[in-house]
């Protein structure tokens, strides 16, 4: 009596099988073209201002991945002072820094998607971390994602 | 003058002779090289719609990105492909080539139609059958070759389940052969004009259906291979185009047994069309290749489905069930000979 039950379990397989393969819409983010609405604290690439900070180092201390260094810069009509410099390539988005920054002059952008050709050019000094990763350099649509009975999952434009 | 009768002797010899144009174009070589391409993709998108998502877009996008394994091709074609130093060089580059060699020669032997068939032979069933036992040696010896653990379990694997499936294999397709009387593919497929094979015996059908699935490492019998558990089995050491030829042999068999699948049990050429021989003698052939078609779209339709067996529960499908239906199928045809006569 095992094997028609069997047997019956592998039809009702492939019969769902095939009702999805028919019916059901999909539930995928067309990105780069589409992008979603990010939540509020969002934690993207980290972005760093030079007037706040106060050359302590915890930031380059507490991070985990040994993504911030302390590059010395010289700033005119003062000393060398030294300030913290990213490589994207190691940080986690773990936002360690973001929390433990004494000034605030570390915040998170919305941008989590900044590629490149080279390693290198994900190294960035204090001066090019002051400025932040470039933003996308086109305008995609931007959906937010909804819960949805059916689906799971559905975006629908925001 | 001369020009154009080496020309036209040319043609003669590529297109109409079928010694010559089964191997090379149908059911040979070029209608292999386009369906691989158009069944992967299809394989792809098929569980990428199940699964609600898109699969291979990007590549001409207005038709579905149906270019995309032309595009992999070429990638594969200009890679590296890398030789560990570690390996038996030997072993480890003839064997991607043999094994897809051999994994295409049986479909050189197929029959077109009745008339055109590049094999003229009483055997021609047997021949095929065994060159298609020819291609698993290879996937066992460049596992070996690899000198890599990954690689060694897949293609023990291998060895295991090549155990369990070519004796119902065998068995099998002789219940069928026998009903007929014949080991004549192009005389099986005359005989059917009137019954199709798959009626006269299911029991074969099925279990020749089931092993084609096995052998050709279709969801859920992909073991050997098994990416979420030995990398890629056999193929892990591999790259670039001697990747490209491993991956396609898999497909390669399962469309000769799928061919073989529709001249034994589903009519082959039958129902004929006789104004498409007109256009080409081997024409009226493309009723079989719709039909093996159909079949390898089900077959590639199961990995949106199921999950993998472990090797165990394959090599129990292959003796407890898959070698007890084709005994089954044996004592069938045996009663239909004797009902029918
Ligand atoms: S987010 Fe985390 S990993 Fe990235 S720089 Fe800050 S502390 Fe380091
Ligand atoms: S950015 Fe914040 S934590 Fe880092 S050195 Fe400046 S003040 Fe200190």
């Amino acid at each position: 009596m095992e094997l028609p039950k069997r047997v019956v379990h592998h039809i009702e397989a492939l019969l769902t099988g095939a009702k999805y393969l028919v019916a059901k819409p999909r539930m995928t983010v067309m990105y780069p073209e589409e992008a979603q609405i990010l939540p509020e604290g969002y934690r993207g690439m980290p972005k760093f201002n030079r007037e706040k900070c106060r050359s302590c180092s915890l930031c380059a201390r507490i991070c985990p991945a040994n993504a911030i260094k302390m590059y010395t810069v010289e700033v005119e009509g003062e000393k060398k002072k030294k300030y913290p410099g990213i490589n994207y390539n190691r940080c986690i988005f773990c936002g360690f820094c973001v929390d433990i920054c004494p000034a605030g002059a570390l915040e998170f952008t919305d941008i989590h998607d900044y590629a490149s050709y080279s390693l290198e050019d994900l190294v960035f000094k204090p001066d090019r971390f002051a400025e932040g990763p470039p933003p996308r350099p086109f305008k995609p649509k931007l959906v937010k994602p909804m819960l949805d009975e059916e689906v799971g999952l559905k975006y629908v434009p925001g | 003058m001369q020009v154009s009768e080496i020309i036209s002797w040319l043609i003669n010899l590529l297109f109409y002779k079928p010694e010559v144009f089964c191997p090379i174009f149908y059911p040979g070589l070029v209608t292999i090289l386009a369906l691989l391409i158009f069944i992967i993709w299809l394989e792809r998108k098929i569980a990428a719609k199940v699964q609600l998502r898109y699969g291979p877009l990007y590549v001409t996008r207005k038709a579905g990105g149906i270019l995309q394994l032309l595009a992999d091709l070429l990638r594969y074609m200009f890679q590296e492909p890398i030789i560990p130093k570690t390996v038996d060089k030997i072993a480890f580059i003839a064997g991607p080539v043999l094994l897809f060699a051999t994994a295409y020669v049986p479909a050189a032997l197929l029959p077109a139609t009745a008339e055109f068939t590049g094999l003229r032979s009483e055997l021609s069933l047997l021949a095929v059958l065994a060159l298609l036992t020819l291609a698993p040696i290879f996937d066992i010896i460049i596992g070996w070759g690899s000198n890599n653990k990954f690689s060694l379990i897949g293609s023990m694997r291998e060895g295991y389940i090549v155990m369990s499936y070519e004796i119902p294999m065998f068995l099998s397709t002789l219940a069928i052969a026998m009903v007929y009387g014949s080991l004549n593919i192009v005389e099986i497929v005359e005989m059917q004009s009137r019954c199709w094979g798959i009626l006269l015996n299911p029991i074969a059908a099925a279990t020749f259906l089931l092993v084609a699935l096995i052998s050709t490492a279709r969801f859920p019998f992909e073991i050997a291979e098994a990416e979420t558990e030995i990398v890629m089995g056999p193929y892990t050491e591999y790259s670039g185009i001697l990747y490209g030829l491993l991956m396609g042999a898999s497909y390669v068999k399962f469309y000769v047994l799928s061919m073989l699948f529709a001249l034994l049990f589903l009519g082959g050429w039958h129902p004929s069309i006789t104004w498409l021989e007109k256009i080409h003698p081997a024409a009226p052939g493309l009723v079989v290749f719709i039909k093996a078609l159909i079949i390898m779209v089900f077959g590639i339709f199961l990995r949106a489905v199921y999950p993998r067996f472990r090797v165990d529960q394959a090599i129990r499908v292959g003796w407890h069930l898959l070698f007890m239906l084709s005994m089954l199928s044996i004592a069938y045809s045996l009663a239909v000979i004797w009902l029918v006569g």
